[in-house]
């Protein structure tokens, strides 16, 4: 047994642009334990609710994280929404929830494609990067806006979709699908790949629900459970929602977890685009909420589940609003995989639970 | 399975018990957060089990009251823990992972309890609408008072008057009474016609 | 197996177009609904304050007395509540963005006396 020494990692680190920071104290080369410390970005969202009112928040909602955007947008919308007594046509829903997969798919892609790089599988990087910036381009076309959308409102959204431009959508979805599930091939079936994955930082079913860890690391664990299949909104209109699970709770089933998730995603915005009824896309909301108001929502963002809670003064500015985010939920889960890792590993871990700590910070 | 939200009231002191006896359960807890009120602050612990998300509220904890921690139970609630307590002032007991107030780098203390000036003046503002309103309501509901007071009073005048009258005119010689009570009479009768115009 | 789709994909890319484009020498045309940049049909607006009291970072200021309306494009997040908010649809979103600049600066415009044909 070597003597125990800590090495910083983070919060600038190769590995992931976010600003983590963890002191891992090593013997040799082993991972003994782990002290997760965030709070690098802190911005004080939150408090802006004194200073925006409710149908100007959801702006700042949306800025909390570039990647899920769409979702705290939507996340924020639905929780006012459900203390406002509001109720949002099916078109809007269902726009609503065709620009979320796709903000799922965009992040998964570049998910992989960071994942890859990780592996120094630099071509793979690009390969994934190519076809995110197709679903990007989607977003460009139909929303006006390439990651920050600002197409949700209190009430509904903003923008609608054409037909014969879901169709379209549709269309280079099919396009993606299949060079996709070829990168999907290569990097499940790749032996670098494996070796490095398989095995690495595994959490039993346990162990998960011990921690309560939520979003696609949780899944892996075998853990089924997914926000989106209590069937809210225009989740409701699927005729079969399961869960992704994987049993072995490992780098390597996260990933494939992961995966499989992005084709999820694109056979949910089929079958809805397919389904997706005529009307209004949004409703005239007035007033202020009551006094005391409040409402707690949870939606699932592409790394998990995210909780959201509002309360209402009377005025139309909020009393409080409130996210909490997958990562926040993740991080004691986090410790725990890396608690027995080989230092080397431990970039392959953190990066495979795909934390967004600037989503946590807020 | 369905979502549904649940609200309930939770003792300051139970805050740790109740944690521990989800935990037997099988709740999965969801997250912890602070309300600041004028001079309180309100912490909600939220637990979810088979679609049924409850949110345990405890309300108008005083500004230097401290809560146990339930990280030996729910490990993962340190984030939420360290927040409180940077954010609100809220200092957790037996923190098991424990920032000392170095969570955030912060550069005012217990941010979130300090009451913005825009609020203040939306408050203020709020404050006066409501007054006034009141006042508009209540110059109503006087107004209106008053018509059914003037209403029951002049009835009760009335009666007041016409034992007064009676005594007076007994007093009276008989002719000159017969005139009074007829005057009476048809000013009584005129007052009734008014009222029903009104 | 699996890294010889990788090895056709790539293979592939090496005999078709590029997927991206040389930036400056070609530019991408907007889309039409893209969110570019806020403009004021001048002769059509009212000043009537609706796009400065809904805009969200406080970058409009509609001032009656002095005729002129003014957005600071660089504080601006082209969220489009304006131009939704916006009675007389003077305000519309440009496709193209925001044009480059050294300095952060505001956009004045004198906005002319309507004739008041209407009323």
């Amino acid at each position: 047994m070597g003597k125990a020494s800590v090495i910083p990692f983070g919060p600038q680190h190769p590995v992931l642009p976010e600003p983590l920071h963890l002191d891992l104290v090593v013997e040799d080369e082993t991972v003994v334990d782990v002290l997760p410390q965030i709070g690098f970005v802190h911005r004080g969202l939150e408090k802006l609710v004194e200073t925006r009112d409710y149908n100007q928040f959801i702006y700042v909602a949306e800025r909390i994280c570039g990647i899920c955007a769409m979702g705290h947008s939507l996340g924020y919308a639905e929780t006012v929404e459900a203390f406002m007594g509001v109720e949002v046509p099916a078109r809007a829903e269902y726009l609503r929830v065709i620009w979320h997969e796709l903000s799922r798919i965009h992040s998964h892609l570049l998910w992989l494609g960071l994942a890859a790089d990780a592996f120094g599988f630099e071509s793979m990087f690009m390969h994934c990067w190519r076809l995110r910036e197709r679903v990007l381009d989607i977003f460009e076309k139909t929303t006006g806006g390439r990651v920050i959308l600002s197409v949700v409102r209190v009430g509904g959204v903003n923008r609608d979709i054409e037909d014969s431009e879901l169709k379209a959508i549709c269309g280079v979805l099919d396009g993606i699908t299949d060079e996709y599930q070829q990168i999907m091939d290569t990097l499940l079936t790749d032996m670098s790949v494996k070796n490095r994955t398989v095995g690495v930082g595994a959490l039993t079913r346990e162990q998960a629900l011990e921690l309560s860890m939520v979003g696609p690391f949780a899944r892996a664990s075998e853990v089924a459970y997914d926000v989106r299949s209590f069937g809210r909104g225009a989740y409701g209109a699927l005729t079969d929602f399961q869960p992704i699970t994987d049993a072995q709770g490992d780098c390597y089933a996260r990933v494939k977890v992961r995966c499989e998730e992005v084709l999820q995603s694109i056979r949910i915005i089929k079958e809805l685009s397919a389904k997706i009824p005529a009307g209004d896309i949004s409703v005239k909301v007035k007033g202020s909420p009551e006094p005391g108001a409040r409402a707690a929502n949870v939606l699932e963002q592409p790394r998990g589940e995210c909780y959201y809670y509002a309360q209402g003064n009377g005025t139309k500015f909020l009393e409080r609003m409130r996210m909490r985010t997958p990562t926040s939920q993740n991080l004691a889960g986090m410790v725990e995989a890396l608690k027995g890792c080989d230092l080397a590993d431990v970039n392959m871990v953190i990066l495979t639970i795909d934390p967004c700590i600037s989503c946590t910070e807020r | 399975m369905h979502l549904s939200t649940e609200f309930r009231i939770l003792a300051a002191s139970d805050v740790h018990a109740d944690a521990a006896a989800r935990k037997a359960e099988g709740w999965r807890y969801v997250q912890m957060l602070a309300v600041n009120n004028e001079d309180s602050v309100d912490v909600v612990y939220s637990y979810m089990k088979d679609g049924l998300l409850d949110n345990a509220v405890v309300e108008a904890l005083p500004r230097d009251a401290r809560l146990a921690s339930i990280t030996d139970v729910y490990l993962e609630a340190f984030v939420c823990e360290n927040e409180i307590h940077d954010l609100f002032g809220i200092p957790f007991d037996g923190l098991a992972i424990d920032f000392l107030g170095n969570f955030y780098r912060l550069s005012t203390e217990s941010p979130m309890t300090i009451i913005s000036p825009e609020k203040l003046a939306e408050q203020e503002k709020q404050r006066k609408l409501a007054e006034k309103k009141a006042k508009a309501e209540a110059a109503k509901t006087a107004k209106a008072a008053g018509e059914a007071a003037s209403a029951t009073d002049a009835k009760a005048d009335a009666a007041a008057l016409d034992a007064e009258m009676e005594a007076k005119l007994a007093a009276m010689p008989p002719e000159k009474a017969a005139k009074v009570r007829a005057a009476m009479e048809a000013k009584v009768k005129k007052q009734a016609e008014d009222g029903r115009d009104a | 197996m699996g890294s010889f789709h990788l090895a056709a994909m790539t293979l592939k890319s090496l005999f078709s177009k590029p997927e991206t484009l040389q930036y400056p020498a070609e530019v991408k045309a907007p889309y039409a609904g893209q969110k570019g940049h806020v403009v004021n049909h001048v002769e059509e607006c009212i000043l009537c304050g609706m796009c400065q009291r809904t805009c969200p970072c406080h970058c409009i200021q509609a001032s009656k007395p002095e005729r002129a309306w003014t957005i600071q494009p660089f504080m601006c997040v082209q969220c489009g509540s304006c131009v939704a908010a916006c009675p007389t649809h003077c305000l519309v979103m440009d496709p193209a963005p925001t044009a480059i600049a050294t300095a952060k600066h505001e956009v004045r415009q004198e906005v002319p006396e309507q004739e008041k044909a209407a009323s």
